[in-house]
C-alpha cells in the first residue's frame, strides 16, 4: 500500500468513526422521568382539573400527535373547543400524523432519542410491538384517566396491569353473496380453492396478531368445536392437514418454555392447520379499502375476505356495486366459529413529551367524553373502551339500526350488513366470536410461533 | 531549506486552487462525504445494533448493545431462503430485466427520434416521458384495473374481463412479469432522456465517414454509434438498476417479494436484518457504480462534441415504416401515458373506487362530481368530513409546499450536481475526483426510507429540531437528488472536448464567463435535465419524506393520507395535479430556456 493510500484510508476511517459517534445509539433512558411524576399526579385528577393544567401548559403552543388512526386530526379541534369553554382565549395549533407501514414505531423511537421530544402523545396499535419496543424501553408511558378507571371498575391503579385503549376495531369475515356459496363455518374460509382477501402482513403487522391469538387455548378450542361441526367430506379434507400439524406443535413446544403457550393446548394442531391454510391461500391486498371495493362488486361472486367492518360505511350504491352484494358471515344464523378479529388502538404519553399535561388531558377527554370519541364513534365498527361512552355513542348514532332507512327500525331494512350488533355481541364467544388481541400473549409468541408463521409467508 | 519547502508547498496549494474545478472538488468532497456517509453509517450500525422487541433482542437475550446475530440468522438459518435468497433472486431478475426493457425500449425510441426520419416525433417525444412523470405505482394500479379478473385473481373483474370477457393468466396479472414491464416502462422515459441527449449531441461525422466507405448499417451501429453512447447507456443502467433494486411500490402492488418489500415487511420484527437487506441493495448499486467508474477511467475517450460543425443526416426508415413505427408508438404510448391519466381523471368522478358501472350500463347517473365541488361534507360519510378537491385547503397548502420544496431541491441539487459533474469531467483521471463523484452518487443507491430515517435522527434533536419544516425536506431532497444532476452533467461534460474551453482560456476569458457563455449553452438540454429530474422526482417523492413531516405538509404525504382513508378520488386528483404541474413547468422552462426534458433530444428538429 502506498503512503498516500494509507493516508486516505486512515482519513476515511476517522470519518467513519466520527460519524459512528455522532449517529450512535442513544443510551437507555432512566426509569423515572418528569413525565412519570406528572402522570402519577394526573391520574388522581378529573378531566376538568387536567384541562386547567393543559391550558396553563399549552396555550398558544404547537401540539404534535402521532397515531395509527387519521381521526386524531378530527378529535383535537373538539378538544380545543372543550378547553376554550374553560378559557375562551385558549388556542393551540396542532399537527396529527399518521405514518403507514409500521413507520410509527421508527418515528417514536427516533423521537425518543431527543431530550425533549416532538410528539406529545400517541395512539398506537399492535400489541406485539408496543410492549417490548415502547414500554419496556420507557419510551412511552401509560396514563390512566380517573373517570375511565371508574367506568371500568378499576379501583387500584397499582394493581392494574392493563393498558388504556381508546377503542376496539373489528375486522370481520365477509363474503360476496351473488354466487351460490355460503360460508357457514370459519373453516370454510380456508377450504380447498377458497382465496380469502386479506391485507398483506407487510402492510399491517397487527393482522399477524390475529393468527398468533388463534394458537391460544381459548381460540384453538373454538376452532376444534367448529371443525367438529363440519360435514364429513369437509372434515375429510382437513383431517390429514390437521394431523400433519401434530409434529409441528411438538417442534414448537421444544422451543417454547412458557407453559401457558401450546403446552396446555391439546387443540393447538387445529390452530396451526387453520393458520397454514390461511397463509397458503390468502389473497394479499394492499389495504382494507381495495378489499371492500372488490367484495361489493357484483362480479366478485363467492369471494370472501377478512376486513375492517367500518369500511362499509362509505359505500355508495350504483348499478354494479351494492352493500346487498355482501354478507357478514357471523350475522348468518347458522354460522359456526370465529367471526373475525378485534384489536385495539392504545393511548400513551411519550416519556419526553413536550406537553405532558396537555397529553394527559387529551387522553382523558378522548376516553371519557362522547364528544372526544365522536371522530371514531360516528362510524360503525369502532367501539369505545369505556362502556359508558360506548352506550352513549350507540344512543346517538344508532349503529345497531344502521341498515334501516334513517336508522329507524320501523322503516324498511335497506342493508342488513350495516346493522352493527355492537361490541358486547361481537366479543361474546357464543355470538360474534371475535378473536381478541391480547398484547401479553402476542409478545410471548412473536418469535416462536410468529417465526413459524413467517416461514409460510408470501 | 525549510522555508523553500514551505514555499513550494504553498505554491503547489495555490496552483491547485487556481483551477475552479479543484476548488469545487475540495469543497464538495468534504461536504458530500458527511452528507452521504452519515446515513450509510447509520444503516450499517443498525445491522449490528440490538433493537428491543425485535429478533436480535430475542436471539441475543439482550435489550441493548451490539451483536452479529442478525448476520448469522439471515445468512445461515432456515429462514434465509424466505427472508434473503428468494427476495434477492426476484430483485436481481426484476432489476436486470426492467433495465433491459428500459434500455431497449427507451434507447430504441431515443434512436428513432434523434437519428431517423420517423414521423410525429414532437408528439411522441412529449408523451413518452409521461410514465416517468407519474408516480411508479400508478402504472401498477392501471395494470391491475385492466387485467385483474374474478376467475384468475380472486378479485372483482378488471376492465378487460368486464367488457370483453377476456381473462389473462395469473403470471400476467401478478408477480414478476408485470413488475418487469411496469418498471421497465417507467424507467424507459429515463433512458430516453439520458440516451436521447447523447444521441442528439453526437457529431455524426464518424457515421457519415463510415457510410461513405460503404460500411454496413449494423456495423456502423455496433462499431461506431454504440461505443459513442456507451457512457450514457452505462449511466442509464446504473440509474435504472439502482432504482429498480430499491423500488417498493411496483412489486408491492403487483404481489412480488423483493428486497425492498421484504425490507418493509421485516422492519417491524427483524429490524437489524432489514437493514442488512438495505446494505445488500446498496451493494448492488455500488457494484454497478464500480463498473461505471471503470468505464470512466478507461483510456478510450468518448468526446463527441468537438465544437466543429457536423451536418446531421437522418437514417431513412422508408416511406411506410416511418409512419408504421410512429403509429405503433402512438398506440403503445396511449396505454402507458394517456390511458392512466384518463383513468385517474375518471376515478375522480366515480361513486366508489374502481366502480365503472356507468361504462357497463351507459347510465351517467352512476357518475358524481361531489369529489370536486362539495363545499359542505355534512353527513355524507363517503366524504370523510373533507371538502371537495377545489375547496380543500389541505390539498392546496400541500401543493404550494411541494412546489417550494421541489424548486429549492432542483436548484440546489441541479447546481451542485452540475458543478460536481463539470469538475469530475475536468479531472477525470484523478482519484479524488472519482471519490467525489462516488460520494455524490451514493445517496441514489440508498433506500429512500433509510435515508429519511437517518436524516430525521441527524436534524431533529435538542439542538436542531427541523422536524416538519421545509428546511429538512430540502436538505433530504438535495442530498438524494444530486446524483441525477451530477450523472447527467458528467455524461455531457465527458463528451465535451477540452479544446473548446482551452481556446477560451487562451483568450483569458474568466471561468464564470466560460461556464455561462460556452459550456452551459452547449450542454443546455442536459443541464436543464439536471434540474428538471430532481424537480419531477421531488414533486412525487414519498418514501424519503415520510418520516420528516406530517400529512398535508406536501402533496405526496397528503396523497398517502387520502389513500389510507379510502378517498381514492382525492389521491387520484392529487396525481393529476402533479402531472399537470410537471407539464406546465416543462413548458415554461422550454419557453424560457429553449430546452426541456424532451426537446433537448431533438424531437422538434424534425417533427
Amino acid at each position: 500500500m502506498k503512503i498516500t493510500d494509507r493516508k486516505v484510508f486512515a482519513a476515511f476511517f476517522v470519518i467513519i468513526v466520527s460519524l459512528f459517534v455522532t449517529t450512535g445509539c442513544s443510551e437507555q433512558k432512566p426509569k423515572k422521568s418528569r413525565v412519570d411524576d406528572i402522570i402519577k399526579e394526573a391520574q388522581t385528577m378529573t378531566l376538568d382539573q387536567l384541562a386547567k393544567k393543559a391550558i396553563e401548559e399549552s396555550k398558544g403552543k404547537e401540539f404534535f400527535g402521532l397515531g395509527n388512526s387519521s381521526r386524531g386530526k378530527d378529535a383535537i379541534p373538539k378538544f380545543i373547543k372543550y378547553l376554550q369553554k374553560i378559557d375562551p382565549s385558549y388556542n393551540l395549533s396542532f399537527e396529527w400524523q399518521q405514518p403507514k407501514n409500521n413507520k410509527i414505531y421508527d418515528q417514536l423511537i427516533a423521537d425518543a432519542a431527543k431530550e425533549k421530544g416532538t410528539f406529545a402523545m400517541t395512539l398506537i396499535q399492535d400489541g406485539t410491538q408496543f410492549k417490548p419496543k415502547m414500554l419496556a424501553t420507557g419510551f412511552l408511558k401509560r396514563f390512566v384517566p380517573l373517570e375511565w378507571a371508574k367506568a371500568k371498575n378499576i379501583t387500584n391503579l397499582d394493581e392494574y396491569n392493563g393498558y388504556v385503549p381508546l377503542l376496539m376495531i373489528s375486522k370481520v369475515f365477509e363474503y360476496n353473496c351473488r354466487g351460490d356459496m355460503a360460508y357457514t363455518n370459519c373453516w370454510d374460509f380456508v377450504y380447498k380453492g377458497v382465496r380469502p382477501l386479506f391485507m398483506y402482513a407487510a402492510t399491517e403487522t397487527v393482522g399477524m396478531n390475529f393468527l398468533y391469538m388463534l394458537t391460544s387455548k381459548k381460540y384453538s378450542d373454538i376452532l376444534k368445536k367448529a371443525y367438529d361441526k363440519l360435514p364429513p367430506e369437509k372434515q375429510g379434507y382437513f383431517e390429514p392437514i390437521i394431523t400433519s400439524m401434530e409434529k409441528e406443535v411438538d417442534e414448537l413446544k421444544k422451543e417454547i418454555t412458557d407453559k401457558d403457550v401450546l403446552h396446555n393446548n391439546e387443540n393447538a394442531k387445529y390452530a396451526l392447520a387453520w393458520i397454514k391454510l390461511w397463509m397458503d391461500q390468502y389473497n394479499g391486498q394492499t389495504d382494507d379499502g381495495p378489499i371492500c371495493n372488490i367484495l361489493i362488486n357484483e362480479s366478485a361472486k363467492n369471494k370472501c375476505g377478512l376486513l375492517v367492518y367500518s369500511k362499509l360505511r362509505s359505500v355508495v350504491e350504483s348499478d354494479k356495486v351494492s352493500l346487498n352484494n355482501l354478507k357478514v358471515a357471523a350475522y348468518e344464523d347458522d354460522y359456526i366459529g370465529i367471526g373475525g378479529y378485534g384489536y385495539c388502538h392504545y393511548l400513551f404519553v411519550t416519556d419526553n413529551s413536550p406537553l405532558p399535561w396537555t397529553a394527559c388531558a387529551l387522553i382523558s377527554y378522548l376516553t371519557t367524553q362522547q364528544d372526544g370519541f365522536e371522530a371514531w364513534g360516528k362510524d360503525m365498527g369502532c367501539y369505545s373502551s369505556n362502556p359508558l361512552i360506548d352506550a352513549e355513542n350507540e344512543k346517538i348514532h344508532k349503529h345497531k339500526n344502521g341498515g334501516y332507512k334513517d336508522k329507524d327500525k320501523n322503516k324498511p331494512l335497506l342493508y342488513a350488513v350495516k346493522n352493527d350488533k355492537g361490541k358486547d355481541w361481537w366479543e361474546n364467544p357464543e355470538q360474534g366470536c371475535l378473536v381478541l388481541e391480547d398484547p401479553e400473549y402476542c409478545t410471548k409468541v412473536a418469535f416462536t410461533i410468529g417465526r413459524w408463521i413467517d416461514l409460510l409467508a408470501k | 531549506m525549510q522555508t523553500k519547502n514551505d514555499n513550494k508547498f504553498i505554491n503547489s496549494i495555490k496552483t491547485y486552487f487556481s483551477k475552479p474545478q479543484n476548488i469545487i472538488l475540495f469543497v464538495f468532497g468534504i461536504l458530500l462525504t458527511f452528507t452521504t456517509l452519515a446515513p450509510i453509517v447509520a444503516i450499517v450500525e443498525d445491522t449490528i445494533k440490538i433493537h428491543p422487541g425485535t429478533l436480535d433482542a430475542y436471539l441475543s437475550g439482550e435489550v441493548s448493545g451490539y451483536s452479529v446475530v442478525n448476520y448469522i440468522d439471515i445468512f445461515t438459518s432456515k429462514y434465509s431462503w424466505v427472508n434473503l435468497w428468494h427476495p434477492l433472486l426476484n430483485t436481481t431478475v426484476l432489476a436486470v430485466f426492467s433495465c433491459l426493457v428500459a434500455i431497449v425500449y427507451g434507447g430504441g425510441f431515443a434512436f428513432l427520434v434523434t437519428r431517423t426520419n420517423m414521423r410525429f416525433k414532437q408528439y411522441l417525444s412529449s408523451i413518452f416521458i409521461f410514465p416517468y412523470i407519474m408516480p411508479q405505482w400508478t402504472l401498477s394500479v392501471v395494470w391491475k384495473n385492466l387485467f385483474d379478473s374474478s376467475a384468475v385473481c380472486g378479485t372483482s373483474d378488471g376492465l378487460l374481463a368486464s367488457i370483453f370477457g377476456i381473462t389473462m393468466p395469473l403470471w400476467w396479472c401478478k408477480g414478476l412479469f408485470p413488475s418487469i414491464i411496469v418498471l421497465g416502462l417507467h424507467y424507459s422515459a429515463f433512458a430516453y432522456i439520458l440516451i436521447g441527449g447523447i444521441f442528439q449531441n453526437m457529431d455524426p461525422n464518424l457515421e457519415e465517414a463510415a457510410k461513405i466507405l460503404d460500411t454496413p448499417k449494423w456495423k456502423i451501429a455496433t462499431k461506431i454509434t454504440l461505443p459513442m453512447v456507451k457512457p450514457a447507456i452505462l449511466s442509464t443502467i446504473l440509474l435504472v438498476f439502482g432504482s429498480a433494486v430499491g423500488s417498493y411500490p411496483v412489486p408491492h402492488y403487483l404481489g412480488l417479494t423483493t428486497l425492498s418489500t421484504k425490507y418493509i415487511s421485516m422492519n417491524a420484527k427483524y429490524t437489524g436484518e432489514a437493514s442488512i437487506l438495505a446494505i445488500i441493495m446498496m451493494l448492488f448499486g455500488v457494484a454497478i457504480m464500480i463498473l461505471n467508474q471503470m468505464s470512466l477511467t478507461d483510456r478510450r475517450n468518448y468526446t463527441t462534441v468537438t465544437g466543429k460543425a457536423g451536418q446531421k443526416s437522418l437514417f431513412d426508415l422508408g416511406k411506410t415504416a416511418k409512419y408504421a413505427i410512429a403509429w405503433g408508438f402512438i398506440i403503445i404510448t396511449f396505454f402507458t401515458s394517456i390511458f392512466p391519466i384518463a383513468l385517474f381523471a375518471l376515478e375522480t368522478f366515480l361513486p366508489n373506487p374502481g366502480d365503472y358501472s356507468f361504462l357497463y350500463t351507459g347510465d351517467f347517473r352512476n357518475l358524481t362530481t361531489k369529489w370536486w365541488f362539495t363545499t359542505d361534507p355534512g353527513t355524507d360519510s363517503s366524504m370523510y368530513g373533507q371538502k371537495g378537491i377545489i375547496f380543500n385547503k389541505t390539498i392546496w397548502q400541500a401543493f404550494f409546499g411541494t412546489l417550494w420544496v421541489s424548486i429549492c431541491c432542483a436548484l440546489l441539487a441541479g447546481t451542485i450536481g452540475m458543478l460536481v459533474g463539470y469538475a469530475v469531467a475536468k479531472n477525470r483521471r484523478s482519484k479524488w475526483a472519482g471519490y467525489v463523484n462516488s460520494m455524490a452518487f451514493l445517496p441514489y443507491l440508498m433506500p429512500s426510507i433509510a435515508v429519511g430515517a437517518a436524516i430525521f435522527v441527524l436534524f431533529s434533536n435538542e439542538t436542531m429540531n427541523l422536524f416538519n419544516t421545509y428546511t429538512i425536506l430540502i436538505i433530504a431532497g438535495t442530498i438524494k437528488y444530486i446524483p441525477f444532476a451530477s450523472k447527467s452533467a458528467l455524461n455531457s461534460m465527458l463528451q465535451l472536448s477540452n479544446e473548446i474551453e482551452e481556446s477560451a482560456i487562451i483568450l483569458d476569458i474568466p471561468w464564470k464567463k466560460r461556464l455561462w457563455n460556452i459550456i452551459i449553452p452547449i450542454q443546455k438540454s442536459t443541464i436543464v435535465n439536471g434540474y428538471m429530474l430532481p424537480f419531477m422526482t421531488c414533486l412525487r417523492e414519498l418514501s424519503l419524506f415520510l418520516l420528516l413531516c406530517t400529512q398535508g405538509f406536501i402533496m405526496a404525504t397528503t396523497l398517502d393520507y387520502f389513500d389510507e382513508m379510502g378517498l381514492y378520488a382525492f389521491s387520484s386528483a392529487i396525481n393529476l395535479i402533479l402531472i399537470v404541474t410537471i407539464l406546465v413547468f416543462n413548458t415554461v422552462v422550454n419557453k424560457i430556456t429553449g430546452a426541456s426534458l424532451d426537446s433537448g433530444i431533438g424531437a422538434r428538429d424534425n417533427a
